[in-house]
């Protein structure tokens, strides 16, 4: 067993009347990539952003490298190098690569008390940063809007990796990625882990999970209903998870640990 | 295409603006009579500060991803609380302070405030209150020329106090010094907006504000911020337009909005944020106030200024859409 990350104990999330998480637990461990699956209005969105900041859990606790964690906004979770590396939505492809690995942390030179960006500095630390993780952009000052979907995810994941980031979560991180970019970007996510990061991965895509997951966990209509490992589970008998069809593996709900995949 | 010949593209498309004023301005100097002096020129500049420091301000919310149409009523409300307290004749209470010098802090200490305030009301509104920024600054734009009227009751304010006057008058290299406070203005704004974080986070807002938010960057705090520079600097530009008129009127600086719209515009800040600079800004400021001048110096009737204004407008947002095509199709 690894040392464990991030434990969910659980959690519960309403809104007003409506329960979008009835009871999740489940963990991660450091160097852990786990698939998170689920149908559309399973939670798997609320989930997230309990984790990565943005939304309060009503009842139930996280701990995080055994210490209780609470995100009340993104620059919490992003304090406690928590991450959430969404499809598009962390870049701003209207400036260079530079400004957007240094986002919110941009290096200064005071003048007269004044900061003023310190180019010459931050471009070095990138480049340096993009070529020991075997990343190639031609030229670091070309807008992120002339970079291609794989280029982009390559800068996210290694700013993340770059700042200290210790749990990462991918939504949907290949849906806009050709064949040969997602393998490339399936590699990165196995090296990230591989420095003990842990990597959650909300997905749609079986194979995908496949690829690249230790350990699958699916989440049905607010509680989790399956979590194996993926050694000792099938597409099918995860599908099955997803909608319902077998209840083998839908533990009560607060149930923790792996659970045997149905026969 | 090649690396180099997309480069070449992006800076044309970059500085298109200030390839059409030096265009512009060639074409008047060829074909109009007396447009190629010295003298014209400094007046182009001086005609242009008023605008221009307003357009400072528009621009900054605009490339934030924003709107500010207030910016007009702003100025004409700053212009006419400086106009009643320092004007001796009509409505002005010519209030005298010693050393007379002191009525210049305080006058622009005056009018920088009652902009900042307003931007502070409108920024507040539409970032916290989350409410659609081009109503609620329609609605300032209404109601601030509404307290222009009020506080005037339509009439209007003379003889602005020496000292203030002092600056339409005092040149510097045959500028008066009401034209190189715009120009300060606008190297200041420029320099923060590209060299500091503040304006590379404006910058980053305005391309995406979800990003910056994940990034941690304090989005709410910097866009109200924007928002009450904007108003500040229209704040600015309000006493120098009552410098420049020496009092102020209840209609003063109708129709102003628009033309810095069209600098704004033609100065390549997109409307859709994030994109665009300042410089290029000032040029379009310039370039308004050259075309401005060639329509005076042919004779032509004032009445037509507002039917070309109108198609430059047009043409403006035009050029917009037609340059993000054209970075598409480069992308």
């Amino acid at each position: 067993m690894r040392e464990p990350l991030l434990v969910l104990d659980n959690i519960r999330k309403n809104y007003g009347a409506i329960e979008a998480l009835k009871g999740v637990s489940f963990s991660i461990g450091k160097g852990e990539v786990v698939a998170l699956l689920g149908d559309n209005g399973a939670g798997k969105s609320t989930l997230v952003k309990i984790i990565s900041g943005g939304l309060e859990p009503t009842s139930g606790r996280m701990i995080f490298e055994g210490q209780d964690y609470v995100a009340r906004s993104p620059a919490e979770a992003k304090a406690a190098h928590i991450e959430t590396v969404y499809q598009d939505l962390s870049l701003c492809t209207n400036v260079d690569v530079v400004a957007n690995f240094f986002m919110g942390r941009e290096l200064t030179r005071r003048v007269m008390g004044i900061p003023f960006l310190d180019e010459r500095a931050m471009e070095a630390v990138v480049a340096k940063a993009l070529a020991n993780a075997g990343t190639r952009i031609p030229s670091l000052r070309t807008k992120v809007e002339h970079l291609s979907g794989g280029q982009r995810q390559a800068i996210e994941l290694n700013r993340f990796v770059h700042w200290g980031g210790k749990l990462v979560l991918l939504d949907e991180p290949f849906a806009a990625l050709g064949v040969e970019q997602t393998r490339r970007g399936l590699d990165m996510i196995r090296q990230v882990a591989d420095q003990g990061i842990g990597v959650i991965i909300i997905t749609h895509i079986m194979q995908q999970a496949f690829q690249v997951a230790d350990r699958i966990v699916v989440i049905r209509q607010g509680v989790v209903a399956g979590d194996v490992e993926r050694s000792k589970t099938s597409p099918d008998a995860v599908i099955e998870m997803i909608t319902g069809q077998n209840l083998a593996g839908a533990g009560a709900a607060g149930g923790m640990g792996a659970v045997e995949s149905p026969a | 295409m090649t690396p180099r010949m997309r480069k070449l593209l992006e800076f044309t498309l970059d500085n298109l603006v200030w390839f059409m004023l030096v265009f512009v301005l060639a074409v008047f100097s060829a074909l109009i009579p007396n447009y190629f002096q010295l003298g014209i020129f400094a007046n182009i500049i001086e005609a242009s500060s008023v605008l221009g420091v307003m357009s400072i301000g528009l621009a900054l919310v605009i490339i934030a991803g924003h709107m500010d149409l207030s910016v007009e009523s702003v100025a004409a409300l700053s212009a006419m609380a400086v106009g009643i307290l320092f004007c001796s004749a009509g409505i002005g209470l010519g209030i005298k302070l010693t050393p007379a010098w002191l009525a210049v802090p305080v006058s622009l200490a005056l009018a920088l405030a009652v902009g900042g305030l307003i931007g502070l009301f409108n920024g507040w509104l539409i970032v916290k209150v989350k409410m659609n920024a081009f109503i609620i600054t329609l609605a300032s734009y209404i109601w601030v020329r509404g307290i222009v009227l009020a506080v005037s009751g339509g009439r209007s304010a003379q003889d602005l106090a020496p000292a203030i006057r002092w600056f339409a008058i005092q040149r510097f290299i045959g500028l008066p010094l009401t034209a190189w406070i715009a120009i300060l203005c606008f190297v200041l704004f420029s320099v923060i907006m590209a060299k500091t974080p503040f304006g590379r986070h404006l910058v980053m807002i305005g391309g995406n504000e979800t990003a910056t938010y994940r990034a941690g960057i304090r989005v709410t705090r910097y866009l109200i911020l924007a928002f009450v520079l904007a108003g500040a600097i229209a704040g600015l530009s309000g006493w120098l337009l009552a410098i420049r008129t020496s009092g102020a009127t209840a209609n003063l600086g109708i129709g102003l909005l628009f033309n810095a719209f069209a600098a704004v515009v033609i100065g390549g800040v997109s409307l859709k944020g994030g994109v665009g600079a300042l410089p290029g800004v000032y040029a379009g400021v310039l370039l308004l106030s050259a075309i401005n001048t060639a329509i005076n110096l042919m004779g032509l009737p004032a009445v037509y200024t507002q039917v070309i204004h109108g198609f430059l407008v047009l043409a403006a947002v035009l050029l917009d859409t037609f340059k993000t095509r054209l970075r598409q199709k480069l992308a």
